[in-house]
């Protein structure tokens, strides 16, 4: 339990800390966000104005505690691209990307833990060379031209679905479904590819262990080794490295979400950097941070479940 | 076994994936395999026509844009260029401008001008309804003109152009006198200001006005939807529904044009149209009306040596960008003033620095040089915002081209705010390429800029766009001239002296106009080509 407490204290500290930097980096890097509104042609009086408006002639730490007790108090601010407030703005974009990144990771997994195992069962076979070039291949290949390759064959030649045509989840779930599908296949390519080595290379270490070696020295079938002992054996890195690939996935989204035109949280992400709209980059940053942070923890409690061992190291 | 099927199947699918896809676009960039190709494009054709039959049948249209609007939707207010492109559907003024550059009567419906040029009486057409269905009357119409010319959040080249103004009165129900205290040559210009009903104060976020359209809702990075305005004073529209879809990235309007998901998308480059099916769509190729150019700091050393610009002027071969860069398509330039602005444009600039060949240009730029001290060439940095792909290209092959003259320029890519704020408001730069549009259409608006007086600071503290600090006291006085004459012949002929002294001074290297390359989907007439950055959905049907 004061494991548990002493997480969620880790989390809410990193976030801040995370809030912190992202601010700070805003007022290092050049560019002001009254003169991103105006346009060029804008006039110092005009841009004073603005700035007074959105609270921009404060001090740094002024605007920025201003900004955390907001966000402690659930007032995320106004955009400053929308004039909306950010909760309202976010939450749709939110919706989408979840529901992308939870399809993704399902393929993953779907995919990769049978890909895994036969991988290992078969790593001495004729075809190995076949096997590793493609998981390589896989590896390499940018998220950017896959997405291309994903529209232009599924959505432009077989017509599965129409590529820069997004549906509304209100309105058509199943549609938004299947088109956050082929995106998710995208993001899960590579991070399928990644697994199936590691899980190879994992169950094949596990496999060299004395106790496999006994278990079918002693008449047990080897199959039934590996998927009652071994796997069972090898599910604490894979769990940690599904853990990775949670919070990884999110951010492989936001290439994945521009080719697509889907309007998730990614694309939203790197707009607001580029309009300078502070507030929604800050709420952003946090819900990522946060998403990072969990699926790290997530995964560390399930594998304390999985392998009660572990907790022992909680305690150092 | 089933498991080395499912592994099976997917290796198979996805390296069939990686062929279809290289080959396809291999075919298509090559024009290459002609039997597979007009397979894929009948399939194709087939496919993306029950699409749109659907659109056409409902009489809506979807168009592809690269930018999401700005943040306040109020015509006085709004800056970016892509805002006002979509805007300009829902908008009017007391005139408009038509496809020529010409302001034609709008939300009045006659103007008489005094013979001093100061008094203006304008008739209030009759019925001119807003979208909100309140019929447009006097006080609309003041309110507006007051509020551009009062509010301090309005565009300043706006604002200050109607400082002129001395008073606006009604007489009658229908006529509104408006006095001004010294003749405006382009008072028409700035009148195509927006008409808004008085007092409404939501704006920014639930736009109303008078255009063939009316603004229904937009989703943030998602879409912009307008709507036909039935009772709308003039020719109405044709098409029911627009829907404006945002995408920044150029692959994914592409992509959603061949899918069907779009009709139409403007400002496309000439290697991105290519990539398009062309029985599906039409390439309507207009201008971008805008004035590329490699901008050098007049300021900065060493393009405070008027020797050197010339240098630059004679080294940089324009023809040879438009071929590199833009598949040859581009209008090239001499001074500030682009070609589709015909009534300043002078032709007679635009070869000023060229002479017979490339390589003489080059000879003669080394000679300039020579006689500047820089014999040997120098270093230079050119600054370009990197999410303008064709001024970075622009930028690159200029790079090239000032090798040969013994000129080391080096590309520093910036990030658009970036650009905005250090480059443009800072002028912390020794040259960049951009281009530079006209807000309002008046040659002042793309000639003031280069005077003094917008080159230092104000009283306040304020200083202007001249933001490559030209510095010409003949200028100066050639723009006091204009601004005074008030014969709109006698003040052409001064703008037109003003880019010339632009243009021999050489002040930048003024390159092109680019071209602006539109894909419409077949079956979708009407496109309509203004001299401004606008798209006319209005004139757009299906067939």
């Amino acid at each position: 339990m004061k494991y548990v407490v002493r997480r969620i204290l880790a989390l809410i500290i990193t976030m801040i800390m995370v809030s912190f930097l992202a601010f700070a980096a805003f007022h290092i890097i050049s560019g002001d966000p009254a003169r991103a509104i105006l346009g060029m042609n804008a006039t110092e009086s005009q841009l004073k104005v603005l700035r007074q408006e959105m609270g921009l002639d404060k001090p740094f730490m002024v605007q920025y505690l201003n900004w955390l007790i907001g966000f402690f108090t659930g007032n995320l601010g106004i955009s400053y691209s929308y004039r909306q407030p950010v909760s309202e703005l976010i939450a749709p974009k939110l919706k989408v990307t979840l529901l992308m990144v939870l399809i993704s990771f399902v393929i993953i997994i779907v995919c990769s833990v049978p890909l895994g195992l036969r991988a290992a069962q078969k790593s001495r076979g004729r075809l190995e060379w076949l096997r590793t070039t493609i998981i390589q291949l896989c590896m390499a290949v940018p998220a950017f031209f896959l997405s291309i390759l994903v529209s232009y064959v599924f959505g432009i030649i077989f017509k599965f679905f129409t590529p820069g045509d997004f549906p509304k989840i209100e309105k058509d779930l199943a549609g938004a479904v299947k088109y956050l599908f082929f995106a998710a296949v995208c993001i899960a390519i590579p991070r399928i590819a990644m697994a199936v080595r590691m899980l190879k290379s994992t169950l094949i270490e596990e496999m060299e262990k004395d106790y496999v070696r006994t278990a079918i020295s002693r008449g047990n079938d080897r199959t039934e080794v590996l998927k009652k002992h071994v796997l069972k054996n090898s599910l604490v890195p894979t769990i940690t490295f599904l853990g990775q690939t949670m919070a990884e996935i999110v951010g492989g989204s936001i290439v994945v979400e521009q080719v697509f035109g889907i309007p998730g949280m990614g694309r939203f992400l790197v707009a607001s950097i580029s309009n300078r709209d502070y507030p929604v980059v800050e709420a952003l940053v946090v819900i990522l941070a946060f998403w990072v942070i969990l699926s790290g923890t997530l995964a560390d409690l399930i594998n304390q479940k999985i392998d009660p061992r572990l907790k022992l190291g909680g305690r150092a | 076994m089933k498991k080395r099927i499912l592994a099976g199947i997917l290796a198979v699918s996805m390296v069939g994936a990686l062929l279809t896809g290289c080959g396809k676009g291999a075919s298509q960039s090559a024009d290459a395999a002609p039997a597979a190709g007009t397979e894929e494009a009948a399939e194709a054709a087939d496919g993306t026509e029950t699409a749109t039959t659907e659109r056409a049948q409902a009489n809506e249209i979807v168009i592809g844009i690269a930018q999401d609007l700005d943040q306040s939707l109020d015509p006085h207010y709004a800056v970016a260029a892509g805002t006002k492109e979509v805007m300009f559907n829902v908008f009017e003024g007391l005139v408009k401008y038509d496809p020529n550059g010409d302001t034609i009567p709008a939300v009045a419906s006659e103007v008489e001008v005094s013979d001093d040029g100061l008094v203006y009486t304008f008739t209030l057409r009759d019925g001119v309804k807003f979208h909100n269905g309140d019929n447009v009357d006097l006080d609309d119409v003041i309110y507006s003109i007051q509020r551009c010319k009062d509010d301090p959040k309005v565009n300043p080249q706006t604002s200050t152009g109607l400082q002129c103004i001395e008073s606006l009165e009604k007489d009658g129900d229908n006529k509104l006198v408006m006095t001004l205290s010294e003749p405006n040559t382009e008072l028409m210009s700035l009148l195509t200001l927006a008409i808004l009903p008085a007092d409404y104060d939501k704006q920014d976020t639930a736009p109303i006005g008078t255009g063939p359209y009316k603004y229904i809702g937009r989703t943030a990075q998602e879409s912009v939807e307008l709507e036909r305005f039935a009772d709308y004073w003039g020719t109405p529209a044709n098409i029911d529904k627009v829907t404006y879809k945002v995408n920044e990235k150029a692959e994914g309007l592409i992509m959603g044009l061949e899918s069907g998901a779009l009709d139409l998308v403007s400002h496309l480059s000439s290697t991105q149209v290519a990539e398009l099916n062309k029985d599906d769509f039409n390439i309507e190729q207009g201008t971008m009306n805008l004035v590329q150019a490699l901008y050098l700091n007049n300021e900065a050393a060493p393009f405070d040596n008027e020797l050197v610009r010339q240098a630059l002027c004679y080294a940089v071969d324009r023809q040879g960008i438009l071929d590199m860069a833009f598949d040859g398509y581009g209008f090239l330039i001499g001074s500030n003033v682009f070609p589709a602005f015909t009534k300043y444009f002078d032709e007679s600039l635009t070869d000023y620095y060229t002479l017979e060949t490339p390589e003489a240009g080059k000879e003669k730029a080394k000679e300039l040089l020579a006689e500047a001290g820089y014999p040997n060439g120098f270093d230079m940095v050119i600054t370009v915002p990197s999410n303008y792909a064709p001024h970075c290209d622009t930028a690159e092959v200029i790079a090239e081209q000032l090798k040969e003259v013994g000129i080391n320029a080096t590309l520093k890519k910036v990030e658009w705010e970036s650009w905005v704020s250090d480059t443009y408001a800072g002028r912390n730069f020794q040259a960049t390429v951009i281009g530079l549009t006209a807000d309002p259409l008046t040659a002042r608006s793309l000639l003031e800029r280069f005077t003094t007086a917008q080159r230092v600071e104000d009283a306040e503290g304020n200083r202007g766009n001249n933001f490559i600090n030209y510095n010409n006291a003949d200028y100066d006085a050639l723009f006091e001239k204009a601004v005074k004459t008030y014969d709109d012949e006698e003040q052409t002929k001064i703008y037109k002296e003003m880019e010339k002294n632009l243009t021999e001074h050489a002040a930048s290297v003024y390159i092109q106009d680019m071209a602006d390359m539109v894909a419409v989907r077949k079956g979708l007439s009407g496109l309509t080509f203004y001299p401004l950055y606008v798209l006319d959905v209005s004139t757009l049907k299906w067939n």
